[in-house]
């Protein structure tokens, strides 16, 4: 261990670091210094924003406090609302990816019993090979492994981890002894001794000195439940290393009438693969049986739906960063865990950066609790004073009175748009026809500012359309995107067949149940499909169908069609009524994530542009006003700037002698502004003597050039000169 | 909308080749420079290195102004890293003093580990001892560790393999989340840093329950280190850009100047330094061989079998032992190289230019 600190640095002492800062920078690694014994003690009391009446006098008094503990107040709500809002969305997606797993999951269980059954009537069956200390010789019937392939059909294998865990969390709630082991388990260097050590470590939870099968045969006697199975679930076969995996297979199979184990391996290819990776050998040993997990589509669709399009609270996204999120997804390897990592930043950024954002929390809970909102404006006014000096001008009590109702508003507004939203994605389920693509158009501000103006007055309350049966005879007078996700549902809606109408009609009921006023529309369209439907009954049973056939086939399309076209005005009433963005809702800031920028950055570092840009463009960040000439290299710009502009000259061959005579010559021409003054300067020569004195020798040049190309080489941006080539460096980048 | 973004990356990276072809074009085009470096009058070494530590600052109070721009940053980093990101600090400049400044005054509640990844080599195992001792200090003095998680605890030690000792930093031995020590690693693309194995065991520290990094990067390549897995869930990275145009003070220790090492003047004259240790009848057989190459110098070198015969003539060796044994020296000192001539026989050659070679054999004589 090297230097330690025995506390954490006090600001009258000297930080460790300060104090051996040489050595510790040669240092390998160091400690800093060392968290306080129970950090706890120092933090704030915890608070949370009031959500009671009494609530609001412990905030007043908040005021008493120094702005020192208002500040990590503040941070401590923020961070509280952060996770109370991340929790509420990372519990959604399990939810979702649960109940998309949940029938493979069943079915790998119950294929587990029977395949556990079948073992032990082998063991019944040889019993006296068993009681041996080592079963050697089991003929090939029961040396068969039962090997459960589940097929993750996903190139990226970490993003089905998750669902590894999972498969291994469910087997253990019903009894099973699982391990979870990874393709780093089975790697050459280690051998097969790798996986049994990670296998004994899983199911003894000591490290073992030497690992043989002997130990698990041992533990696995010694359980209470063991008429149960071993599982070990290998999640990721194409990484494996085929001899040791291999290796492992036969192992086991030797031990299978002593040791149950049941093998489960995640597959990302096909199973043909296994006959690649396994030696025939093991390969005999392996009785497999394919699981299919659900593809990626499917759990993107499920999770965008469930955390973007239902009700979150707290948390939306606005109109470009769903567009930003869904080309990142698409263009970045199109990962479900790269699109929750996306979110996540934006939730964090959000939950950081928007002054009444933490506040939402409060609002919502007391909505919940259905308490009045009296007391609370004044909790939030306390709250949000603290923000900053700045803000707490434009905050006054009546601004937060107004953002009760607002905030209430937003919340009623985003929830019918959600409802639209599904009614579109349930008609439009299909091949290619992703949500996110239908909520990147559902968000857009410019859609809905197309609808006609005043063809529907701001909602507020209750609505009401001009006559009952307006909205199966309404025209659209919005604006729809040619190819638009929209108007291909407003298009497959009018071509949906009758039973597929019907279904589709179910579907819409369940999710407009909490909204009265459309729910009975629905059941109005679905009334008439029923009574169409009826009337060709009634029509046939008369009998005339031989007579006028072809008549009552062509009356039917035509009727059927009506309701077709009914239930598509329905869905154009829908939007144009319902469909408000949430960047159109007044206040939406505060619960809603604008800034792309800023979420790219964090998201994906551009590191090789923006090193090229701080060089290329140093004068702008370093915001100096010696250095501001355009297009011309000064020698008050940072030494390492100038050399990598001068070298831009250059073709991929930078020659040295050349690059460092022009880097001297700027270096020692005086910058324009300055000689321009010195020439009105009456003390003209007095300066030019100092100046000449000051001039720069040789030995300073060169020094800083070796530091500027050690600098280039450090960011990559040169490469060395060879032997071959001893008097030029390669430049590496070209263009930003 | 995902057309558009796939039209936008097709055209940079038309960009990009048309930049790359264009300056491979002014190379062929334009005349090729036939200065050396040699030209340049260079000081000497010691001289050199001594200028580097005076070098005079340029710009030092936007540098100042620039960093307490980023002091203003502290608590919203806070914020990031305890809600589970690792931090990644790139942009022009050294980050050291900026990194450690921010863990010295921002994470003063957490226990901070510091790694110089520019260092030439660092051994990843002993961090990784030295984080779970820290982590195992803290749990000792914290009062919320459950007793039952403390007797399942073992204390970290260096006969622990690497999975042993990244398990218990991954715990979770307390329910609190916010406990967790700060590893900051200073260029985690250093050269010692910079292998996949090393790279691999950083991603597993980094996804461990109970740490946290934040790390810098300087190289434009050095995004090209890691996987979508290590990116996406094991480092889970929050990108910061902080140019600093603070000097790699430490970062560029390691670097030779490039006026200085390698140049052909310094090898002479480190060469000269060499033979003179050496016997005199090894100072005559690099004789022997740097006349061969002085006359001939457009061949590949001089073959081993004649440079034993010559030698033998002029009773400078008496068998094959002793000129390898001379030879070996030669190599170690690399004063000469090994090549093969067109009929595949072994040749020695020295690395130095005629010139070179013509003081070296006047300073020894």
């Amino acid at each position: 261990m090297k230097k330690t600190a025995a506390s954490a640095p006090s600001p009258a002492e000297p930080s460790p670091h300060q104090e051996h800062g040489d050595d510790n920078s040669l240092q390998p690694f160091f400690i800093l210094h060392r968290a306080a014994p129970d950090k706890s003690d120092r933090k704030p009391s915890r608070r949370s924003v009031p959500s009671s009446p009494a609530s609001p006098d412990k905030a007043v008094n908040s005021d008493d406090h120094d702005d020192c503990s208002g500040d990590l107040s503040r941070e401590h709500l923020r961070m509280e609302a952060f996770q109370h809002a991340w929790s509420d969305i990372e519990t959604a997606i399990q939810g979702v990816l649960q109940s998309i797993d949940s029938a493979t999951f069943e079915a790998i269980h119950s294929w587990i019993s029977e395949s556990f059954s079948i073992i032990r009537t082998h063991v019944s069956s040889g019993f006296s090979e068993i009681a041996q200390s080592f079963p050697a010789a089991v003929d090939s019937v029961s040396r068969r492994l039962f090997t459960g392939l589940i097929l993750t059909k996903n190139v990226e294998l970490f993003d089905d981890l998750r669902t590894f865990e999972e498969v291994g969390r469910f087997l253990r709630s019903h009894g099973c002894h699982v391990a979870n082991l990874s393709s780093m388990d089975f790697v050459a260097k280690n051998g097969i001794g790798g996986c049994i050590t990670s296998l004994l470590r899983q199911f003894l939870a000591t490290s073992v000195d030497a690992p043989d099968m002997l130990t698990l045969s041992s533990w696995y006697n010694n359980q209470v439940n063991n008429d149960t199975p071993i599982v070990l679930i290998i999640d990721d076969l194409e990484r494996c290393c085929g001899s040791v995996l291999s290796d492992f297979i036969l192992l086991l199979s030797e031990w299978v009438m002593k040791i149950p184990v049941i093998l489960i391996i995640g597959v990302a290819t096909t199973p043909d693969r296994l006959r690649s990776i396994l030696q025939s050998e093991a390969l005999q040993c392996l009785y497999p049986f394919k699981f299919n997990l659900g593809t990626l589509a499917e759990r993107m669709d499920a999770v965008v739906e469930a955390i973007l399009v239902k009700q979150s609270p707290g948390f939306f996204i606005s109109h470009k960063v769903a567009v930003f999120m869904r080309n990142h997804f698409v263009n970045h390897g199109g990962t479900l865990s790269s699109f929750i990592r996306a979110l996540k930043i934006a939730c964090v950024q959000h939950f950081s950066m928007e002054p009444f954002s933490f506040v939402l929390r409060g609002l919502i809970e007391e909505e919940i609790q259905g308490s009045k909102h009296g007391a609370l404006p004044k909790a939030i006014y306390n709250c949000a004073s603290n923000i900053s000096p700045c803000e707490r001008n434009k905050m006054d009590e009546e601004a937060v009175q107004r953002l009760v109702p607002e905030i209430a508003q937003l919340r009623r507004l985003h929830f019918l748009w959600s409802i639209v939203v599904l009614c579109l994605y349930e008609a439009g389920k299909g091949d290619e026809f992703h949500v996110l693509d239908l909520l990147c158009e559902a968000l857009d501000p410019e859609f809905y500012a197309s609808r006609a103006p005043g063809s529907f007055t701001q909602e507020t309350g209750h609505t009401k359309a001009s006559s009952p049966n307006d909205c199966f005879t309404h025209q659209h007078k919005f604006t729809m995107r040619k190819n638009g996700f929209i108007s291909q549902v407003m298009r497959k809606v009018r071509d949906l067949s009758e039973s597929h109408l019907l279904s589709l009609l179910k579907r819409w009921e369940r999710h407009t149940a909490d909204i009265i006023e459309i729910h009975e529309k629905v059941k109005e369209l679905q009334h008439m499909l029923k009574f169409e439907n009826c009337q060709q009954v009634k029509k046939d049973s008369v009998e005339i169908a031989k007579i006028r056939g072809l008549q009552n086939k062509s009356n039917l399309g035509r009727d059927m069609k009506r309701v077709n076209d009914k239930a598509s005005s329905f869905l154009a009433y829908l939007i144009e009524k319902y469909m408000q963005p949430i960047e159109c809702v007044p206040s939406h800031e505060i619960v809603c994530f604008k800034n792309v920028k800023k979420l790219q950055m964090a998201l994906v570092g551009d590191s090789r542009r923006q090193i090229q840009v701080d060089l290329l463009e140093s004068h702008n960040i370093l915001s100096c006003s010696c250095c501001r000439n355009d297009n011309i290299l000064l020698s008050s710009m940072h030494d390492t700037s100038i050399m990598y502009s001068s070298c831009q000259e250059h073709g991929d061959l930078v020659n040295l002698h050349d690059w460092y005579q022009s880097f001297k010559r700027i270096l020692l021409c005086p910058n324009s502004k300055k000689r321009h003054k010195l020439k009105q300067s009456p003390v003209s020569k007095k300066r030019k003597i100092v100046d000449d004195s000051e001039k720069l020798s040789e030995v300073v040049i060169q020094s800083r050039f070796c530091r500027g190309v050690a600098e280039l080489q450090i960011t990559g941006l040169l490469r060395m000169q060879s032997k071959r080539r001893p008097d030029f460096v390669q430049r590496v980048a070209f263009g930003l | 909308m995902a057309a558009d973004g796939v039209d936008e990356g097709g055209e940079e990276e038309f960009g990009f080749s048309r930049n790359y072809f264009l300056a491979k074009e002014s190379r062929g085009a334009g005349k090729k420079s036939a200065c050396k470096v040699s030209d340049i009058d260079v000081v000497d070494e010691q001289e050199l290195v001594a200028a580097m530590s005076e070098i005079k600052p340029k710009h030092e109070k936007e540098i100042a102004a620039l960093r307490d721009g980023y002091r203003g940053s502290y608590s919203q980093w806070v914020f990031e890293l305890r809600c589970g990101f690792g931090m990644l600090f790139y942009g022009f400049g050294s980050k050291k003093a900026l990194l450690e400044d921010f863990a010295s005054t921002a994470l003063t509640d957490y226990s901070v580990v510091v790694v110089n990844g520019y260092l030439p080599s660092i051994n990843i195992k002993q961090v990784v001892l030295g984080l779970a001792q820290v982590l195992w200090d803290l749990l000792k003095t914290k009062r919320k560790t459950p007793a039952a998680s403390m007797s399942k605890m073992k204390e970290p030690s260096g006969s622990q393999s690497l999975d042993e000792l990244i398990l218990f930093l991954n715990g979770p031995w307390v329910e609190e989340k916010d406990l967790f020590i700060c590893v900051v690693v200073h260029n985690i693309d250093g050269p010692g840093l910079r292998d996949s194995d090393t790279q691999q065991c950083l991603a597993r520290v980094a996804a461990c329950s109970h740490t946290r990094i934040i790390a810098s990067i300087d190289h434009v390549n050095a995004p090209l280190l890691w996987d979508k897995k290590m990116v996406d869930t094991q480092f889970n990275w929050y990108w910061h850009h902080t140019p600093t145009f603070e000097p790699y003070k430490y970062e560029g220790m390691f670097f030779p100047l490039i006026l200085a090492h390698g140049n052909t003047t310094q090898s002479a004259k480190t060469a000269t330094i060499v033979l003179q240790s050496l016997t005199p009848n090894a100072q005559s057989v690099f004789r022997v061989l740097a006349e061969h190459q002085m006359a001939h110098p457009n061949e590949e070198g001089m073959p081993i079998s004649s440079l034993y015969s010559t030698c033998r003539e002029r009773f400078l060796v008496s068998s094959q032992v002793t000129l390898n044994s001379h030879l070996t020296e030669f190599k170690d000192h690399e004063l000469v190289k090994m090549r093969k001539n067109p009929e595949g026989e072994e040749c020695l050659h020295i690395p130095l230019p005629t010139e070179a070679l013509e003081k070296l054999l006047k300073d020894i004589a």
